[in-house]
């Protein structure tokens, strides 16, 4: 391995990996969510762009790449742009973060699948993620209209709320796994033998309602609903910087299905990862269990937006504020507590 | 503490104002203060157009007032004019009017409770809603050709018969709505976040609700028991035997239960109608150029969004002098300030679907 | 015991579930769409779709001119005009105008015709691309499948 190869060539790599990976999920998902919200209602959705119609995101990308880019002469030219990006860049700068397997050996060269490791990935992946608030409200503050504003607002408060069990929900897997660094997570949960999720589920249940809720999805989506009276804060968006607020959404989606599958179901492991009869589940490579579980919990996602009713501003503060923080807080404690007693 | 209002403007077009209708809210700070609903959008002149139409013309036209429960509008004007021109209608007839009125109030009612689930937010009981519906719309075309504007009844009687045929379609379809509706239930009954949304909300007690002139499922939800079936039959709905369901909360959660329990009577209605479908003639004998002799008469009867009116004055020729129409939805439209009051605004939109209002009936 | 049931209902999410298994059970079942244009779905008999003059087993026309069709129509679709020929019995029409553009589909026209010249076909693609379409001259009402389709195209100002 040259310098060239293993200082510039593969850092690049990972770095377009790093860009690929989550966009090449969100291509998937535009689809997905169509096909699949269509066949739970009992129709069949986008099946004619293509094979089974995976050729509609496309389709999507380009009407929406040629639609007008409108900003209003009194919004603030700067910060009306820049909100796009930077929810696009805070879920994709988490990603660096996101480790994908167990480094693979390349004759002499250790290729680790994933850009930076640190001993606190858990909590710079938490922090990065809270910077698409400032999108949020930059582009509610920039389109200079009260109905985005207000939506803005909505939306900055529940993503400000919903942190608080997010952060306690990880702590206690942080707290059993003794570390928050997320391979030496993954790698506690395969000698311990059992997943996180099995083991706390009431952090998993928790977690997971509080990740949708972050990530703005039905049912907690009331800031960007279509059929409310207020829009949301990308109403003034069109065209392309519309579309990246659409596949930010996305990203984040994906980047939190990847931090439950990591923290709670064990990443890339197989099913039952220190059983020996069931260990020719090894030969499958990490990468594809770790795909599926992905998937599962995109599929997830989807499911839960297409059954339920959208839960209403103060329903939504009353359910953290009065359930799931002093849940979480609960939890928190019964699990120190059987941490030290153990 | 000044209130500080904000003036907000739902437009003629909306995605859940059920058609072209305005309202003007002011809102503090998320509580609605007032609304001012704009109507007009969708006027075109019915009741003029009507004086200058012989009484059988009439008929189709009456179709494009609630166009989701074409034949309850149908039904409505023919009754008036029969009982103005003295035509007594055989009794098979009055059957067959009798199970095509409820397998429309079946159609309305699935309709209005998918628009009023996916104005809340749960899409897909709208399409199941809809994919019961299509199955009584498929009933519609099998009798007389038209699926929403069926002009399914004259004076005098109904245009063709209930063969064996079609009473063994209907008995099948009737058989398979209760499926779709507990797949409705499952989804929205008990969930807390349908009850969340919708109990204590769009309040409206037995005596405001009589004073604002509310009629329907909306009225029965609030506890007061008036149904035009019951208390003034037409039709031989006496010789029926089915309930009225009633709620006492008057609250969106009410409005929406009692509009599924409807639908089960209906379907009893339906059974029993068939059940017992006497022998006869379906039509009466109306003359060619039907001559009503002088006088005005008002009849009302239960459509599915509440009591339907028709007021016709005849001056002796074949055509009318004057129709006028008392929508239902027109008079519960006055209800909707009552009921927002006090509430936030996004809850707007969910009492306006649990209203069941159809433009087409309010702008005439 | 009703309260202990309805707090552990509430606490394990149990209509949750209940509204997530049936939108699972829905999500697997066979899908009713009928995928237009490929697939077509009958309409009924008695459909109403575009008026049409019909002839008889001879191939003569049954229309004998006599506008009962004209006095019963609410919308004022029709103008017919009827001559009776040399040595012929009946009535023919001359001219017979009609306007799809006003027909409300009533099917008064249908039920006072003597003869059932004029019925209720059962198409119902009449989307055209011109104003002139949607007139109908004698010759024209015996239009039907792919000539209609045509005639309802006239009018396109769009160069072939």
């Amino acid at each position: 391995m040259t310098p060239f190869v293993a200082d510039f060539l593969i850092p690049v790599g990972k770095i377009a990996a790093v860009i690929l990976y989550p966009m090449g999920m969100v291509v998937v998902m535009i689809w997905l969510e169509r096909r699949v919200v269509a066949l739970i209602q009992g129709r069949l959705g986008p099946n004619r762009v293509g094979f089974q119609g995976i050729l509609q995101p496309v389709a999507d990308a380009v009407k929406l790449f040629f639609k007008e880019n409108i900003m209003q002469r009194q919004a603030d030219k700067f910060l009306f742009n820049i909100s796009p990006v930077l929810v696009m860049f805070s879920s994709l700068l988490a990603f660096c973060f996101v480790p994908l397997g167990e480094p693979i050996q390349i004759g002499s060269y250790t290729l680790t699948l994933w850009i930076a490791e640190s001993p606190v990935g858990l909590l710079i992946i938490l922090g990065l993620s809270s910077i698409s608030v400032f999108g949020v409200i930059f582009g509610g503050w920039a389109s200079n209209s009260k109905y985005p504003l207000m939506g803005a607002l909505r939306s900055v408060i529940q993503v400000l709320s919903y942190e608080i069990p997010v952060g306690l929900t990880v702590l206690t897997v942080a707290f059993i796994a003794r570390s928050m660094d997320l391979v030496e997570i993954v790698r506690r949960q395969e000698s311990s033998g059992v997943w996180y999720g099995f083991l706390m589920p009431v952090s998993f249940v928790v977690f997971w309602i509080s990740a949708v809720a972050e990530t703005n999805r039905a049912p907690f989506d009331l800031p960007e609903a279509e059929s409310e009276l207020v829009a949301g804060y990308h109403t003034e968006y069109s065209g392309m910087k519309f579309a990246y607020f659409y596949m930010a959404e996305y990203a984040h989606m994906v980047l939190v299905s990847s931090l439950v599958v990591i923290l709670f179901f064990g990443g890339w492991l197989p099913p039952f990862p220190s059983v020996k009869a069931l260990s020719f589940l090894h030969a499958v490579p990490g990468f594809v269990w770790y795909l599926i579980k992905i998937m599962f919990f995109l599929y997830l996602y989807v499911w839960i937006r297409a059954t339920f009713p959208r839960y209403r501003f103060d329903l939504l503060i009353r359910l953290v504020w009065k359930w799931l923080i002093p849940l979480s807080l609960v939890n928190f404690l019964a699990i120190a507590l059987v941490r030290y007693l153990l | 503490m000044a209130l500080k209002e904000i003036d907000l403007n739902m437009g003629p077009q909306h995605p859940s104002t059920h058609g072209v209708l305005r309202l003007k809210l002011a809102v503090d700070n998320e509580v609605v203060l007032r609304v001012v609903p704009v109507i007009g959008y969708l006027h075109r002149g019915m009741e003029k157009l009507w004086e200058s139409l012989t009484y059988v013309q009439v008929v189709p036209l009456t179709d494009r007032l609630d166009y989701l429960a074409a034949l309850s509008n149908n039904l409505g004007y023919v009754l008036a004019v029969e009982k103005l021109a003295g035509i007594e209608v055989p009794r098979r007839a009055r059957y067959i009017r009798v199970v095509l009125a409820e397998l429309q109030r079946l159609a309305s009612h699935l309709a209005a409770v998918g628009f009023m689930a996916n104005d809340i937010g749960a899409m897909s009981v709208l399409l199941y809603g809809f994919e019961a519906r299509e199955d009584v719309l498929d009933i519609f075309e099998e009798y007389c050709g038209a699926r929403l504007t069926v002009h399914g009844i004259r004076i005098g009687g109904v245009p063709h018969d209930l063969d064996g045929a079609l009473v063994a379609r209907i008995r099948t379809v009737i058989d398979g709505i209760p499926k779709h509706l507990a797949d409705i239930r499952t989804l929205l009954d008990e969930n807390r976040i349908w009850k969340g949304r919708t109990v204590g909300v769009g309040v409206i007690g037995a005596g405001d609700a009589v004073d604002y002139g509310l009629t329907g499922p909306s009225l029965r939800a609030s506890g007061v028991p008036w149904d035009i079936r019951k208390d003034i039959p037409y039709s031989s709905y006496d010789e029926f035997d089915f309930d009225v369901p009633l709620r006492t909360n008057g609250d969106v959660y009410d409005r929406y239960f009692v509009r599924v329990e409807e639908m089960y009577q209906s379907i009893r209605i339906v059974r029993q109608a068939l059940d017992g479908l006497p022998a006869g003639e379906i039509s009466a004998r109306v003359p060619r150029v039907l001559k009503v002799p002088p006088g005005e008469v008002f009849h009302t009867i239960e459509a599915p969004k509440g009591v339907l009116g028709f007021y016709v004055k005849s001056d002796g020729t074949d055509k009318p002098e004057r129709v006028k129409m008392k929508s239902p939805s027109f008079i519960n439209l006055q209800s909707l300030e009552h009921m927002c009051k006090g509430n936030l605004f996004s809850d707007v939109v969910g009492i306006l679907g649990s209203l069941d209002i159809v433009l087409g009936e309010i702008d005439k | 015991m009703s309260r202990l049931r309805r707090f552990l209902k509430m606490a394990f999410l149990l209509d949750i579930l209940q509204g997530l298994w049936v939108t699972l059970r829905i999500y697997f079942s066979r899908k009713v769409t009928i995928q237009y244009p490929e697939q077509v779905k009958e309409p009924a008999p008695r459909f109403r779709g575009i008026l049409r003059l019909f002839r008889d087993d001879q191939g003569e026309p049954l229309c004998i001119a006599c506008k009962a069709c004209q006095r019963a129509c609410g919308t004022n679709c029709f103008d017919i005009e009827g001559k009776k020929e040399e040595g012929s019995k009946v009535m023919r029409p001359v001219k017979f105008d009609w306007k799809l553009g006003r027909c409300s589909f009533c099917g008064f026209c249908v039920e006072v015709c003597p003869t059932s010249a004029i019925r209720f076909s059962r198409e119902f693609r009449l989307t055209g691309v011109g104003k002139e379409g949607l007139f109908f001259h004698l010759p024209d009402m015996y239009l039907a499948g792919e000539a209609l389709q045509e005639h309802l195209c006239a009018g396109c100002r769009r160069p072939k």
